[in-house]
């Protein structure tokens, strides 16, 4: 099987497009598609928010600076994006304050588009929450942020083996300078309306007792829960005693959580906030 | 200034008073509480010995209880006594043992007991010494659903921070995991399961060695007078008679031997070395949070600079700077040190 | 098989594998995850080596953090910060109070005379509520303006963090976390803005310490209070050419008091209140990242100044009215406001302080900035003195320290009011607006309680102490 057309590639780039974006600020009541900014702290989120929305979030070069989560909105070729700032994490699977927010966002809060900011000049460990957003959610769009610092630092990254690598669309920018940002708003429009579908990275170096256990997990899951996207992930968590997930499996909500292959979804407008 | 020493006394009676008949928390009524208290924790402490004996197959007498309880036979006897009264246990000779609902009850408090170690060890600063203490008086407070609310807001942990199991809600356990160390082959690999806590002589001898449950450990000789072995880098010295009380599993060969007793302590700046391992004594929030960073074995990490009055040093982790204290960057064991070209 | 069968199932089956796969799961998942992710940044990321270029981020960092440069760089970048904080809020501010208090107090009175308000609905609104806002609004805005905008723009730079990595060791000793040097840093700008600072403290215990001690840094609603009374009753002690020296060497021991005691009940408290709070030391330290400077300014202007601007200014209301109030309620005779400093007297003078100043600062709660206009009212008002003020109810200051002095002498006021009022303005309980951001950011009654209670007890105990030595001295 071929791999998804490389979304680095620039002949698709956008740029005519960016007319079409109008800042909406936070003033929007009616939205076809919400889209949530998660990543690691100190990323460019609350800049890409900022530069997405025409809003003045604070940003600030400290890890932990936004700590309440922040919505606003564009519109883009018709159809209105609620945009919501998550707190910057490093992980999903502690169980701050923090990160259960963003874990529940991204879980419950079921968002048509998931963008996950990377800092390009250290993205190993960016990696691993982009690995972790990918175990819940396959309706994703990395940015990966901070390309002029990266190339400052003389690091290339090659953005289409990343994005075969991810399964899912990567696009470079520099959200500061506002670089990139067209053509991640082309991407997110392509993911939310189905035009670009997402084979999101697994993870693979469990070790093998932990395989097993997820596997036997992931099939009663599979009899209780059928056409769960994310069963493997719901297995780890239920392996390390999520409180919040189990509720999830035992009251049945997570069944809620099934939802129509991805560009299925028309894009009829809903009302009020989510 | 005479005025105000009237007054001043008055205000100071009343609050003596408050504080002496205060409803339900007064100090009077507490006292009156522990005397109470102290009856009921003395027969709880017997049924978690016969459940500890039970578990590892071996007979409860009269005498064992004393010396666990450290009471006086006589006064056991008594206890002894009230608790078949209560139908918690029934003996047959000089043996004892737990009646069904005697099991039930042990298994809540031994659930209260580790949950709240755990909960000690992993949400709150104190240290390892802290813990169990601490347990051993919380266990006879917490009601049953109060330890199901706490198990429940910790994600129900299966183990308690010495590695035990922690019994469900149901008062399951699992089977005794692991094998003597005493069975190991010389250079089979293996990870400490358990540590038994009685006798607790052994026990203290275990703990003096510094050994804990998760560590990793390789037998090199094996003789009638002692067992060698490596853990972490050091080498321990048992009697088999005391390797007896650790439980281990076993690990697959092909894993690497960790060699090193050298920790990111020592790491200079301009050096680099690769993680071997976390210690144990690093945990709770502060693990996950190193571990978030991408401390872990394998990580090649460079110490960058220190601060100008010696402590903390930035270490370069997967790109990022990341400052780390003395003795945080002591718990973090490290491979050999090269310098950075 | 019903659903809801089969969703107890996979509990159930959840819940006997956990014993299976062992205690370090959770280990085992991370180094999972980081293989896969160290997998495919090997695989996508290369580092062009060819050139050694020159490393501006480390360079800096050396500079930033080397035995010998390290401190003076700190210090002297806290010095430009504070001089041009203090030299450019001086205009700002002095136009900003002759706009309030000599242009717009006269003309609202004057409107309110030709529309015939009754003089109680007069006094409440202009004299009591108008003022205190005027006044809250000129002594902070300017500093404020001035102070977080520079603040920001060290924090977008990048070099807070290295400033918390060079004290760190000090504040670990009182059982701190380093980054609380910056929220100490942002408490002399303001307390309630030093509070929300402690945010980017993200271990819980140190954050609390953090939160409970910043009301020792002086704020700069206090330092007018320092600086006044320094120079009134310490500086004219000198011989007149000392005398700046004096004062200004005397506001400076009440800072450094306040980081001691910074120290001290950071100490404390981690051993006692606080020793069961979990605690996770991590400091990151980013690379530093050329500031915006427009859009710093523009944000740290909203975000903090205005925020905080805001709160004081919702408090100050009911506190302007208050403060009319208990000076023009009559109760037999006499005014509230005397009923209650003669109340307080005994005990004020106990510890060295009268009434006067008592009221003052329970009155005066929501903020530090109207202290001094509300003593010298009340001090008129309690000793009788005509012609000095405006008149029962309006809060004022005089043009020159010696008419203050001359007032303040007039009701008794000794060097021990004077440096016991020095001390307590530093130890008395954070105001209002802090108290409202500390119960907003710690979600707990007990905690701002206890930021409440512990200065005003250091407060009355160290105040009692200077008296009773005071007194033995002979003083
Ligand atoms: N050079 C550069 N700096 C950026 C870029 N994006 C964000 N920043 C800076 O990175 C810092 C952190 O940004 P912020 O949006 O607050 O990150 P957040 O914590 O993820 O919300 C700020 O100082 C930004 O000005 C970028 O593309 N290039
Ligand atoms: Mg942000």
């Amino acid at each position: 099987m071929k791999p998804n057309p490389p979304p680095g590639a620039c002949e698709i780039c956008p740029a005519h497009h960016s007319a079409n974006l109008k800042r909406l600020g936070v003033n929007m009541d009616r939205y076809h598609f919400v889209v949530a900014l998660a990543g690691n702290p100190n990323t460019g989120k609350s800049t890409l928010f900022n530069s997405l929305t025409g809003l003045r979030q604070h940003t600030g070069n400290w890890p932990g600076k936004t700590v309440t989560r922040a919505e606003g909105g564009f519109a883009y070729q018709g159809s209105n994006y609620k945009l919501v700032d998550l707190p910057g994490t490093y992980s999903l699977l502690s169980t701050s304050t923090d990160e259960e927010i963003a874990r529940d966002f991204i879980l419950f809060g079921q968002p048509d588009v998931t963008v996950i900011v990377v800092d390009a000049t250290r993205l190993e460990r960016n990696l691993n929450l982009v690995c972790q957003v990918l175990e819940i959610t396959g309706r994703a769009v990395v940015c990966l942020n901070l390309m002029d610092e990266a190339e400052r630092h003389r690091l290339t990254v090659d953005e289409r083996s990343l994005a075969r690598e991810l399964g899912v669309p990567v696009v470079p920018a520099a959200a500061r300078q506002g670089r990139g940002v067209p053509m991640l708003i082309d991407m997110i429009h392509q993911v939310a309306t189905g035009g670009f579908v997402c084979k999101p990275h697994r993870i693979q170096s469990e070790p093998p007792a932990l395989k097993r256990a997820v596997s036997l997990l992931v099939e009663k899951l599979g009899a209780a829960f059928p056409d769960l996207p994310n069963a493997r992930w719901v297995a780890l968590r239920l392996l390390e005693g999520d409180a919040r997930i189990e509720e999830a499996v035992r009251s049945g909500e997570l069944a809620g959580l099934v939802r129509a292959p991805q560009g299925a979804a028309t894009a009829a407008p809903a009302e009020g906030a989510g | 200034m005479n005025e105000l020493t009237g007054p001043l006394l008055a205000v100071l009676a009343a609050l003596a008073i408050y504080f002496l008949f205060r409803p339900g928390r007064g100090w009077l009524e507490r006292w009156r509480r522990r005397l109470r208290l102290s009856d009921r924790v003395l027969s709880e402490d017997a049924l978690k010995h016969l459940y500890h004996c039970e578990y590892e197959q071996r007979v409860a007498t009269v005498q064992s209880l004393s010396g666990a309880l450290g009471t006086p036979v006589e006064k056991v006897a008594g206890l002894v006594q009230r608790i078949e009264a209560g139908e918690l246990a029934t003996s047959e000779g000089a043996s004892l043992r737990l009646t069904p609902k005697g099991r039930e009850y042990a298994l809540r408090i031994i659930r209260a007991h580790r949950l709240w170690e755990r909960y000690l060890s992993e949400e709150t600063g104190l240290k390892e010494p802290d813990w169990h203490k601490r347990a051993e008086q919380q266990e006879h407070r917490l009601t049953s659903s109060e330890a199901d609310a706490l198990a429940a807001r910790m994600g129900n942990p299966p183990f308690d921070p010495h590695g035990d199991p922690i019994p469900t809600q149901r008062g399951q356990l699992p089977p005794r995991r692991g094998q003597p160390l005493t069975s190991l082959a010389v250079g089979e690999r293996a990870r400490i399961a358990h540590l038994e806590d009685e006798p607790e002589a052994v026990y203290a001898q275990l703990v003096a060695e510094g050994l804990h449950p998760l560590m990793a450990v390789q037998l090199t000789h094996v003789s009638a007078e002692r067992i060698c072995f490596r853990a972490e880098g050091e080498e321990h010295v048992l009697a088999p008679i005391v390797a007896a009380n650790v439980a281990v599993v076993p690990l697959p060969r092909e894993q690497p031997v960790e060699e090193s007793l050298e920790t990111l302590a020592v790491l200079e700046p301009g050096q680099e070395a690769t993680v071997v391992g976390l210690s144990p004594n690093c945990r709770g929030l502060e693990r996950r949070r190193l571990m978030d960073l991408g401390l872990l074995p394998g990580t090649v990490v460079a110490a960058e600079m220190r601060s100008p009055v010696g402590d903390p040093t930035a270490f370069r982790i997967r790109g990022a700077l990341i400052a780390l204290r003395g003795e945080q960057a002591a718990n973090i064991r490290i491979g050999s040190r090269r310098q950075v070209a | 098989m019903s659903p809801a069968n089969s969703r107890e199932e996979v509990l159930e089956a959840a819940a006997n594998l956990r014993w299976e796969v062992g205690p370090d799961l959770h280990d085992s998942l991370m180094e999972a995850l980081y293989t896969d992710a160290a997998r495919i940044s090997d695989r996508v990321l290369s580092r062009d080596d060819a050139r050694p270029a020159f490393d501006l981020d480390r360079t800096i960092d050396r500079l930033v953090t080397s035995r010998w440069l390290g401190f003076p760089i700190m210090m002297l970048l806290m010095a430009v910060v504070l001089w041009v904080t203090i030299t450019g809020a001086n205009v700002p501010s002095s136009l900003l109070s002759s706009l309030f208090l000599e242009t717009l107090h006269p003309a609202l009175k004057q409107a309110a005379a030709a529309a015939g308000l009754a003089w109680w609905l007069d006094g409440l609104l202009i004299d009591g509520m108008f003022l205190a806002v005027a006044w809250v609004v000129s002594v902070m805005l300017p500093p404020m303006a001035i102070f977080f905008p520079l603040f920001t723009l060290l924090e977008d730079f990048g070099y807070l963090p290295r400033v918390a990595f060079n004290l760190d060791r000090w504040f670990k000793m009182a059982g701190a976390h380093g980054k609380q040097a910056l929220t100490m840093a942002m408490g002399y700008g303001c307390n309630a803005a030093g509070v929300v600072a402690t945010r980017v403290i993200d271990s819980p215990r140190e954050r609390l310490i953090a939160t409970l001690t910043n009301n020792f840094s002086l704020c700069n609603g206090r330092w007018p209070t320092q600086i006044l009374i320094a120079t009134i009753f310490i500086g004219s002690l000198a011989p007149p050419a000392l005398a700046g020296l004096v004062s200004a060497g005397s506001v400076m021991a009440v800072v450094l008091l306040g980081v001691g005691g910074t120290f001290l009940v950071s100490w404390g408290l981690s051993r006692t209140l606080l020793k069961g709070e979990a605690s996770a030391f991590s400091l990151e330290l980013p690379p530093y990242r050329p500031p915006r400077i427009l859009q710093t300014i523009y944000t740290s202007l909203i975000d903090r100044t205005l925020i905080v601007l805001w709160r004081a200014v919702v408090f100050s209301v009911p506190a302007g009215a208050a403060i009319w109030l208990v000076s023009n309620t009559h109760v037999g005779g006499a005014s509230l406001a005397e009923h209650l400093i003669q109340g307080m007297n005994p005990f004020g003078l106990l510890i060295g302080l009268n009434g006067v100043i008592l009221l003052a600062y329970i009155i005066a709660i929501p903020a530090n900035e109207i202290v001094i206009p509300t003593v010298l009212m009340l001090t008129v008002v309690s000793a009788g003195l005509p012609g000095v003020g405006e008149g029962a109810g309006v809060m004022f200051e005089l043009d020159s320290a010696s008419a203050t002095l001359g007032v303040l002498e007039a009701d008794g006021w000794t060097l021990l009011t004077g440096i016991n009022l020095m001390l307590f303005s530093l130890l008395h309980n954070p105001c209002s607006t802090t108290l409202y951001t500390i119960w907003k950011e710690t979600g707990s009654v007990k905690w701002t309680a206890a930021s409440a209670l512990l200065p005003v007890a250091m407060g009355f105990v160290v105040c009692f102490c200077v008296a009773q030595a005071f007194r033995w001295l002979g003083g």
